[in-house]
């Protein structure tokens, strides 16, 4: 089992169980009545943007993906609370000549924002504060929801990134980390809670208005979520 | 649209010698290939014909004969291809990396039942390929999608040719997508919403008030659909098209399909994301034959110079439609490839060795030192168990490169 960082762990394993069994997926009637949130998923090329998107909107690995050409769009209706959240995944080209020209209007009224590197390469974390700072500059404000996620974790022989390394600089910009897998199956529940943890965060923005991201933040997240859970896998 | 078609037709079955008179209706597919060799070796080459060919019913029907006209509607000389790449051509690049991610997961892009070590050999090309023509060209940008493009080429013509015709449309054809930034792409895309709009106006006003943009069509656009079509032979039909049109003729195309599904898109929920959704995927069952006639339709309707006046389109100039038109006058005066051949040798004789002969056989030893078991295995037991006829005949697909006699398993 591999290490994710300790800060996040309370809210791990409560999505992981107990969400996850109440996750449907979209297609299905009255779409209407979900309030809709727009998640974007930005970083390097070959990170594994779209696998994860499609692990967690289709179920599956995507075996064989191909370069992402634009943008894609993917979704998926969570249930959080007795309230039906539509999720709408816009998973984007890594190359930075589409960002720079075609991506902006995507950035245009997200609502979350995913970050992703590739564990076993250094070189797709070091360009993670270029795409921090690209990001506000898009005027994607600090209320907007933020995770960093480093993916590949299966491939542990091969990790180039520390753990430590990626919390100083997700504790810098104040943002959670994960470290997961799209291709390993058992890690198929964490990246649900990595997509719900932005879902929840969302849903308590607009009726908490919290201020975000912030230790108390955190806190008072888990807190609601506490009250809510009624088993945990530890 | 119909006569449009038609016209072209008899203009094409005019010229054509045989004397045998034959329009759209029973221009059958012996008689389309009858018609296309004739102006093969018309001195010079009927490049109308071969125009008119590529766009109307079934393109130009077979890879064969899309290895010879191919290279006749970019005006290229096939006994005069540029040499493989050497190692030295993937040292130094800075789209290098990205290039060689974009191969590795390129897998959907070859036939189902190649053998994966095939499909290695022709991925490594893929990658030489490309860089070959980057380093040509050091004005020219990579693009992710640009990689789908050179696969198309590969696949039907092999290597060397490949490199050629890349060149060819990387300068023309696709220069505006090769820029540094994607500013002028995104001007070829904003052709897409007054076409619409000249034909279906409540469909434009649709798109408009649900803000969808049109990075939708940009994977259609900068790979001429090789990225989203799941049916080779499709998009084989769309190059045949496309080599031998203006380049927004993508662009048109996108128009009829959006047209043809407008139906369902005026049913979807008026949101960017549902319609970005619906239209980004293309239904693999679209009636290519009927889209490709309405977008020739279209062009001739609404031509780019009549867009143009709309004031969005105005303020930039796009390199692929200004270079067009010497282009194709450039590939109006092309002698037909017995000539070429004959002239390349005389050319020749005075060096030790003709130059086609002096590449093929750089070529192949190429290919033999790279130890690639499977094609020696393959040239020895055809000379074995099938003779000297088909022996030859596999030759003859030497003679165009070791790739396409690869193809040949
Ligand atoms: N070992 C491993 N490989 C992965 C994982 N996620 C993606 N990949 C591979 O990484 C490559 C890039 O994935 P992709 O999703 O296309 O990356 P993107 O460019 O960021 O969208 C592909 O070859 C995937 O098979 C993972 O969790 N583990
Ligand atoms: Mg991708």
């Amino acid at each position: 089992f591999h290490q994710f960082p300790l800060k996040h762990i309370s809210l791990l394993y409560f999505f992981s169980e107990n969400d996850s069994l109440e996750l449907f997926s979209s297609l299905e009637n009255d779409n209407k009545q979900a309030r809709t949130f727009k998640i974007i998923v930005i970083g390097d090329s070959n990170v594994g943007k779209t696998c994860l998107t499609y692990r967690f909107c289709g179920g599956s690995f995507l075996k064989n993906p191909e370069a992402t050409i634009g943008v894609d769009f993917r979704e998926r209706t969570v249930q959080l609370d007795g309230e039906r959240i539509k999720l709408q995944i816009w998973d984007t080209a890594g190359q930075e000549r589409f960002r720079k020209s075609m991506v902006e209007h995507y950035y245009r009224s997200v609502h979350a924002v995913l970050f992703v590197y590739d564990m076993t390469s250094l070189l797709s974390f070091e360009s993670i504060p270029e795409w921090i700072s690209e990001c506000s500059r898009h005027s994607v404000g600090p209320l907007v929801p933020q995770v960093l996620v480093g993916n590949k974790c299966d491939l542990r022989e091969s990790c180039q990134v520390p753990t430590s390394a990626a919390q100083s600089l997700a504790d810098s910009h104040n943002i959670p980390l994960f470290e997961t897998s799209a291709k390993d199956p058992s890690e198929k529940e964490h990246i649900d809670a990595i997509f719900l943890t932005l879902a929840y965060r969302l849903k308590s923005n607009k009726t908490l208005r919290l201020k975000q991201p912030s230790e108390s933040s955190l806190r008072e997240m888990r807190d609601q979520q506490e009250q809510d859970a009624t088993s945990c896998r530890c | 649209m119909r006569k449009f078609k038609r016209k072209k037709l008899n203009r094409g079955a005019v010229v054509n010698e045989n004397g045998s008179v034959t329009t759209d209706a029973d221009c059958g597919r012996k008689q389309k290939l009858a018609i296309i060799h004739q102006a093969l070796i018309r001195d010079p080459v009927d490049i109308e014909i071969l125009r008119n060919s590529s766009a109307s019913k079934g393109g130009l029907l077979t890879d064969e004969m899309r290895r010879k006209v191919w290279p006749k509607l970019l005006n290229i000389n096939v006994y005069n291809l540029p040499h493989k790449p050497g190692r030295d051509v993937r040292e130094n690049h800075k789209d290098y990396n990205q290039v060689v991610l974009d191969v590795r997961r390129s897998m959907k892009r070859f036939p189902k039942g190649m053998p994966a070590a095939e499909r290695a050999v022709l991925q490594e090309q893929l990658i030489d390929i490309i860089l070959e023509v980057l380093k040509r060209n050091p004005q020219l940008h990579y693009y992710q999608g640009y990689h789908d493009v050179a696969v198309t080429l590969l696949l039907v013509v092999g290597e060397r040719m490949a490199i050629a015709m890349l060149d060819t449309l990387s300068n023309f054809h696709l220069r505006d997508f090769m820029d540094p930034t994607m500013d002028s792409t995104k001007h070829i895309l904003n052709y897409l919403m007054p076409i619409l709009q000249q034909v279906d106006e409540e469909l434009h006003d649709f798109m408009i008030r649900a803000e969808v943009g049109t990075i939708f069509a940009l994977s259609w656009l900068i790979t001429w659909y090789g990225h989203v079509l799941s049916e080779f032979k499709h998009t084989l039909r769309l190059y045949d098209f496309f080599l031998a049109s203006h380049p927004l003729m993508p662009i048109y195309l996108a128009a009829t399909i959006v047209l043809h599904r407008a139906k369902e898109v005026k049913q979807t929920e008026c949101d960017m994301a549902m319609v970005h959704h619906l239209l980004s995927h293309i239904p693999q069952d679209l009636p290519y034959e009927v889209l490709i006639s309405q977008a020739q339709a279209l062009f001739s309707q609404y031509p780019p110079p009549l867009l143009a006046k709309q004031a969005a389109l105005q303020s930039r100039k796009s390199l692929s439609i200004s270079t067009f038109q010497a282009f194709q006058l450039s590939t109006l005066h092309q002698r037909p490839d017995v000539v070429l051949q004959r002239l390349t040798r005389a050319q020749d004789s005075t060096t030790s060795r003709h130059g086609l002969e002096a590449a093929l056989s750089r070529d192949r030893s190429q290919l033999w030192q790279r130890g690639n078991r499977m094609v020696k295995m393959a040239v020895w037991g055809l000379s074995a168990t099938l003779g000297a006829a088909v022996f030859a005949v596999a030759q003859t697909a030497m003679d165009w490169g070791p790739d396409v006699f690869l193809q040949l398993f």
